[in-house]
């Protein structure tokens, strides 16, 4: 169980490096496209750099943000990386503070879950909305719902997280640190939290 | 107040207050406003994932995350230290004055205050509690307090957020973050030679004038990230957000190729923490875009904004009571938090003041990264005891000085206007 459990975690950390590497790339062919459009013998000369052929780069970038944002919180995201409000929390005595994480991890999975089938509804319509440039690099089977499905993707694997871990909580009492700014002194050279705070 | 959103706001504080994390707190919390306000939960995403989807600026927040990720990995931070050392090593407080410098320059990459606090400012530590010439306590303060520097220089990840919320040219906000960030070094700097000359700190054995070119010729390529960046985005090369994509490229192309200093490995470490730390962030802000959502249909900036005009408070006396609320909300809240979900309550009153939406969010996040240092809850101060191992009341010990000269800097920013907007305005701004 816990070998299929690292397997599958390291298998989120290889989609998510993929996703990441393909937006960075993809911002670097747009900019490329850009120059080398300014000359048109290269275009000619080089069928592949034709620039009408990249209309979808930005678009392509937002996709891979907002899969990263909602895969990486279903999948590679812990606990500790979330930005928090722990004051009181990390001065809560043990038995208080196992029952902060209960009733958080509760309303989270309750809400998320509650909120799937009105969601998915006011999605209804996005089934047919095609997206703005996508076509020519998927094809034009894609629509918006296809890109946002991933929201929902979230809001079914969230709240199973959070059910499994009220339940380990449960059993074995919450973290005094949700943050675990310790774990910074050993990899330094990648840092938590690089969100400019 | 309608009921919907008393009970969102006590859903929002009862939640985030016993440590949910905040990006969630805010979702339930729209949940519960949607849902008895009779509107369907269901919006919620709707308006999160469109928020997401549609701001293109947003881009450039993993980008430079990437590209910090990739700069305290290879050994660029190094050579920039051994360059700092031999300029500015040789002066009463050197290794003080270095961290200053270090800090300055290395925040035109990395746009990141706790990257800057955990990469180049541990090393920075280390060697100034090894010479012997500075107490730990004080080697931390002064690197907690010159890491606030590095999002006030471009880039500037808590700059891009403010963008998004005040809608902002993200260009001017840059260039109106340089003088306000260089104007932090030389007050951190002077408040260095002072305690050093009053504590007698010890003096650096100076590095040799001829040594100065060869180190310099070393730190040469990752010196011109800064100018590179802002010849991008001020030359019309590449616009803000592709700017970033650039910092990044050129950070990986310095560490593989030219300094050698990056395995295939190590690069994909970066991209999963870098994706990890981006989709935290994302969440937050999707977070904020809906509570800015709620807070709109509320029409509570609105209504706030002809109160203040109808009570006739002048421009100064808002600017200095937001200010106020701000470091006091700075010591317990995050600075993504700050600026996503507190500034945009006070946009249109800044706008039926008449005050300038530039100047008003380089002071707003001059504020926030001032806020990184205020005990009890500063992030700078948890990341550098954790990365160091010393202990947090000696460095709030020492953090005094250095936090009340940076606030005087605050209130220059805000009394005159002119030090944020003399160079937006000189590339074109018109506010």
């Amino acid at each position: 169980m816990t070998r299929l459990l690292r397997w599958f975690s390291q298998s989120a950390e290889f989609v998510a490096a993929i996703l990441m590497a393909a937006m960075f790339f993809t911002f670097i062919l747009q900019i490329t496209i850009r120059y080398t459009a300014r000359l048109e013998w290269l275009a000619e000369a080089v069928p592949l750099l034709d620039p009408s052929r990249y209309g979808w780069t930005l678009e392509f970038c937002l996709v891979m943000w907002v899969w990263i944002v909602f895969l990486g919180n279903s999948f590679i995201v812990r606990e500790r990386d979330h930005v928090t409000f722990d004051i009181l929390y990390s001065v809560a005595s043990p038995g208080l503070r196992k029952w902060f994480a209960i009733i958080s991890g509760v309303a989270i999975a309750f809400g998320l879950l509650m909120s799937l089938e009105p969601t998915w509804q006011k999605f209804f319509v996005l089934r047919l909305k095609k997206t703005a440039t996508l076509s020519n690099l998927f094809g034009d089977w894609v629509r918006m719902r296809d890109i946002y499905s991933v929201y929902a993707i979230f809001l079914i694997v969230v709240p199973l997280r959070y059910a499994w871990r009220v339940w380990r909580v449960y059993r074995h009492g919450a973290d005094a640190d949700l943050h675990h700014y310790d774990d910074l002194g050993g990899n330094s050279g990648s840092v938590e939290h690089g969100s400019g705070r | 107040m309608t009921l919907e959103f008393f009970l969102c706001l006590v859903t929002l504080f009862f939640l985030a207050g016993i440590g949910t994390p905040v990006a969630y707190s805010i979702l339930l919390a729209a949940f519960v406003y949607l849902a008895v306000g009779g509107q369907g939960i269901g919006i919620a995403g709707k308006v999160l994932m469109d928020g997401l989807y549609q701001s293109f600026i947003l881009l450039a927040v993993p980008l430079f995350i990437v590209a910090a990720n990739i700069m305290n990995a290879g050994t660029i931070s190094d050579r920039l230290l051994n360059f700092c050392i031999a300029l500015v090593g040789r002066f009463k407080g050197g290794l003080g004055h270095v961290n200053v410098v270090a800090s300055l320059i290395f925040s035109g990459m990395s746009g990141s205050a706790v990257a800057d606090a955990a990469g180049i400012g541990k090393i920075i530590i280390e060697m100034m509690v090894k010479s012997g010439h500075y107490t730990r306590g004080y080697a931390a303060a002064i690197t907690a307090a010159s890491a606030t520097i590095g999002p006030i220089i471009p880039p500037s990840i808590p700059m891009v957020l403010y963008a998004l919320v005040s809608n902002a040219s993200i260009g001017y906000l840059f260039l109106g973050g340089i003088i306000p960030g260089l104007m932090m070094g030389a007050v951190l700097m002077t408040m260095n030679v002072y305690i050093s000359h009053r504590r007698g700190f010890g003096t650096e054995e100076p590095v040799p004038i001829r040594e100065l070119p060869a180190l310099t010729l070393r730190a040469f390529p990752a010196l011109l990230m800064p100018a590179i960046l802002l010849y991008g985005i001020y030359g019309g090369v590449t616009t803000p957000t592709e700017a970033a994509a650039v910092a990044a490229f050129y950070a990986l192309i310095l560490a593989a190729f030219f300094y050698r200093a990056l395995s295939i490995g190590a690069l994909y470490d970066i991209l999963v923490e870098s994706a990890r730390s981006s989709a935290a962030v994302g969440l937050v802000i999707g977070g904020a875009l809906i509570l800015n959502y709620v807070v709109a249909s509320e029409n509570i900036p609105a209504s706030m904004a002809s109160l203040l005009v109808n009570l006739n408070v002048s421009p100064l006396a808002f600017l200095i009571g937001v200010n106020i609320l701000l470091l006091l909300l700075g010591c317990v809240l995050d600075a993504t938090t700050i600026i996503l979900v507190i500034i945009p309550l006070f946009l249109p009153s800044c706008e039926k003041l008449g005050i300038d939406f530039v100047h008003f969010g380089v002071v707003a996040v001059v504020n926030c990264m001032i806020g990184l240092i205020t005990p009890p809850y500063g992030i700078l101060l948890f990341v550098i005891n954790a990365v160091t191992r010393i202990p947090l009341g000696e460095i709030i010990r020492e953090i005094w000085p250095f936090l009340s000269v940076l606030i005087v800097a605050l209130l220059a920013l805000i009394l005159i206007p002119d030090i944020v907007l003399f160079l937006p305005r000189m590339f074109g701004y018109a506010g």
